[in-house]
């Protein structure tokens, strides 16, 4: 009885099955297999990319008591702070001011955008092109027009990851905010038409209407974002090669230092396997916490 | 329907397997990676030329082309697969790695049945050499010494066309060197040009460009640091290597290049400078000299179009105390951990043809010759090449045909050649790129931070290296 269901069940999926194989097959190929493969290589020394012989946690004590490895974690919490103080807000404030803009509207949107295009490497070169420290540098440069002596911008530890943040934010900033915009313009327009004839002022109209509708989004965007920004890699390699004396180096970046500097397959794996644990972490405690927020 | 989708199944299978086969018609595959790109035309047609000769020489062979410039990102998937060519020509930073990944193979026996192994220049032989058994060959010797820009010299006035030839002499009409030979004139040399392209051109020129990251700082560092006395790694009364970037010659060296940055301005103001910065602030005017080795000196041409008459090499200065060294290497050709001992021995001979081996027979003669002129059509500087060969005959061959070609004044280079082979020196002996990587952050905190203390930085350097890394050398 039980065994005729079943074979019912697949006669009646078996189109369904068969379009999903494919997609199935090539996920489990080149997702779930490497995955698989790179948390079992975290246990085991490497020769190139093969186990040679398991040593347990070894991988895992080698990564933590890399002193490189506390200054990787810290700086990626300090780009994830710095992505949310400079990068969170800009795209919620742009779309709402470009709302509320009259004329030349696709102007301004496709100006927003237009830094979106840009191959990333360009991006990261030319701005460090600009923060060159030089007294020659552009932003040196334009300060010594006012008499400001020059800045050492990328050289300082103390600014490096939020200046990367900040070219992060330029190239970004554009395409999220199109996707708060696309969310603002769904807004039923009679709320607003209703909120004026009661005289809500602006300010109002954003916090009482605009806001609230955009929350989901901005909770959805935001969680994206600390998972992007926890993995962002060629910016400083690119800009500052993780320095000053590590500075700016991050998480994935020590990850690329293990695989392909060292040559250390295993201990990239690790590395690699404490970064996912650590985002997984975060994406669950953000889960709960909305959650609640709902039921409340 | 049925046994016609098997039949073309059958075949499918068929044809890929015939298609994985490793030898063509019976003959031994080589897989050369230093092939040229097709769009290198004049290059190409050489090494085209160079396997046609080959393969009628030793018709049991075949040369199969596989252009592959080496990069760390590419290789290690390249060498996973299997699929690294048979001889690839890779960076001086990288044996150890390859040779720990098990992506290379030893060559003792086939350099022996050549019978080139006695050739072989034996500073060059240690470098490659590891637990006793030797790993490449290399394409030619590097040594680091200063490259000057005599544009920029002459600019300040330190060189002149003296003898009235076009080409800028770096030595004076009394026979003076009119370049730094010491540590100390190379610190005031640089602030003076420095300062001088301020005022008189309002330019910003660095006297002296120092590598900051990506390895390079600590690689520059550590010679700059022997020159000062320094040993970075020694042996303890018990035998056992030890770290000792603390050491006070290197703390002595550290404290230069900080009084380079902020008290002579001579520097760059960036701190993460990396290998290409050398030739793109010589190339572009934007620096005076920089530490480079004598294998690289076309890239400020190649790259940034400058005149080559504008470049001149001399030896590393001499430190405070004396010491005079040239950190010593060479660029490797290197084996993959696939290739049977026969395709060793044909990627070997191929190198006769392409003028690289002990060999002197008229191939080789005319690779050499060959090579010289396609560098020449591209407007490469030549100069003379550190042979890791050191045979006599071949010695003598490589002069001959380097007096032919040599398009630069030797004048500004000779001195260079006279020195090198006394002070040359080869790099530390254990986990040297993570002791440049860890070098790397000191000079950086040197250049960033005016207050930073060298001896403080040192010595936590001294302790990080010691426990992370050579504590396992002596297990």
């Amino acid at each position: 009885m039980i065994a005729s269901k079943q074979k019912e069940f697949l006669q009646k999926n078996i189109g369904g099955w068969l379009i999903i194989l494919p997609s199935l097959l090539l996920f489990g190929f080149f997702v779930w297999g490497p995955l698989l493969a790179n948390v079992s290589l975290s246990f085991f020394h490497s020769v190139g990319y093969s186990r040679e012989e398991f040593v347990g946690f070894d991988n895992y004590r080698e990564v933590f008591n890399d002193p490189v490895f506390v200054k990787a974690f810290f700086n990626t919490l300090k780009y994830t702070f710095w992505s949310i103080v400079i990068g969170f807000f800009i795209p919620i404030l742009l779309a709402l001011v470009l709302s509320e803009v009259v004329h030349a509207k696709g102007f301004f949107r496709a100006s927003l955008f237009f830094p979106n295009i840009l191959p990333g490497l360009a991006v990261v070169i030319l701005w460090t092109f600009l923060f060159d420290p030089s007294e020659g540098g552009v932003f040196n440069a334009l300060l010594s027009n006012f008499g400001i002596g020059p800045k050492p911008w990328l050289n300082d530890p103390g600014q490096a990851i939020p200046l990367i943040v900040l070219t992060l934010t330029w190239k970004g900033a554009g395409a999220t905010t199109l996707i708060y915009l696309a969310s603002i313009q769904s807004i039923d327009n009679t709320y607003y038409e209703a909120s004026r004839i009661e005289g809500a002022s602006l300010w109002q109209r954003i916090r009482h209407i605009t806001l609230p509708h955009l929350y989901p989004l901005i909770r959805m965007l935001f969680i994206l974002q600390v998972i992007n920004v926890f993995q962002v890699f060629y910016e400083p390699l690119v800009m500052t090669g993780g320095g000053p004396d590590n500075a700016s180096v991050s998480l994935l970046q020590l990850i690329y230092r293990y695989a392909f500097i060292q040559g250390n397959a295993a201990k990239a794996a690790a590395l690699g396997v404490i970064v996912a644990m650590m985002l997984l972490i975060l994406t669950f405690g953000y889960l709960k916490l909305s959650k609640r927020a709902d039921n409340t | 329907m049925k046994k016609l989708i098997l039949l073309g199944l059958v075949l499918t299978v068929a044809l890929a397997l015939s298609a994985c086969g490793g030898s063509d018609n019976g003959r031994i595959q080589i897989t050369v990676g230093m092939w040229p790109q097709p769009y290198l035309s004049e290059d190409h047609a050489m090494f085209e030329e160079w396997k046609r000769m080959f393969e009628d020489d030793y018709p049991e062979y075949e040369v199969i082309a596989q252009p592959y410039t080496y990069s760390v990102d590419t290789f290690f998937p390249m060498a996973q697969a299997g699929t690294q060519p048979t001889i690839f020509q890779t960076w001086f930073t990288e044996p150890e790695k390859l040779i720990r990944n098990n992506f290379v193979r030893s060559i003792d026996d086939q350099l022996a049945e050549l019978g080139w192994d006695e050739h072989l220049d034996p500073y060059m032989r240690d470098s490659l050499t590891f637990d006793g058994k030797l790993y490449g060959v290399p394409r030619d010797g590097y040594g680091l010494g200063l490259v000057l820009n005599l544009e920029i010299l002459a600019m300040v006035g330190i060189v002149d066309d003296w003898d009235g030839d076009g080409v800028y002499n770096i030595y004076d009409p009394e026979g003076n060197p009119r370049y730094p030979t010491t540590f100390d004139e190379l610190g005031e040399m640089s602030e003076f040009i420095s300062t001088t392209m301020e005022e008189l051109y309002e330019q910003n020129v660095a006297g002296l460009i120092l590598l900051s990251s990506n390895n390079n700082g600590g690689w520059q560092f550590s010679n700059i640091a022997w020159n000062f006395g320094a040993n970075l790694q020694i042996q303890d009364d018990q035998g056992n290597w030890v770290a000792n970037l603390d050491d006070p010659a290197a703390i002595e060296a550290l404290e230069w290049i900080k009084e380079m940055r902020w008290e002579r301005e001579a520097l760059p103001a960036s701190a993460s400078l990396s290998y290409g910065d050398w030739y793109n602030y010589i190339g572009t005017n934007r620096a005076a000299m920089a530490i480079a080795g004598n294998d690289a000196l076309s890239l400020p041409i190649t790259n940034f179009g400058m005149d080559r008459d504008n470049l001149a090499f001399v030896p590393m200065p001499e430190g405070p105390h004396g010491h005079q060294y040239s950190l010593f290497g060479g660029t490797p050709y290197m084996f993959s951990s696939h290739a049977s001992d026969d395709q060793v021995l044909g990627a070997l001979k191929f190198l006769e043809y392409m003028g690289r081996s002990p060999e002197t027979s008229d191939i080789a003669e005319q690779s050499l010759r060959v090579g010289r002129i396609t560098a020449e059509a591209k407007g490469m500087p030549i100069i003379p090449e550190i042979t890791p060969w050191i045979n006599d005959d071949y010695v003598d061959l490589v002069e001959r045909i380097d007096q032919q070609f040599i398009n630069v004044n030797m004048d500004n280079y000779q001195s260079f050649y006279d020195t090198i082979f006394n002070i040359r020196r080869n790099e530390e002996p254990y986990y040297s790129q993570e002791m440049y990587e860890i070098l790397d952050s000191v000079i950086q905190q040197v250049l960033t931070n005016r207050n930073a203390n060298p001896s403080a930085l040192l010595s936590s350097a001294n302790n990080t290296f010691q426990t992370q890394y050579m504590n396992n050398v002596n297990d």
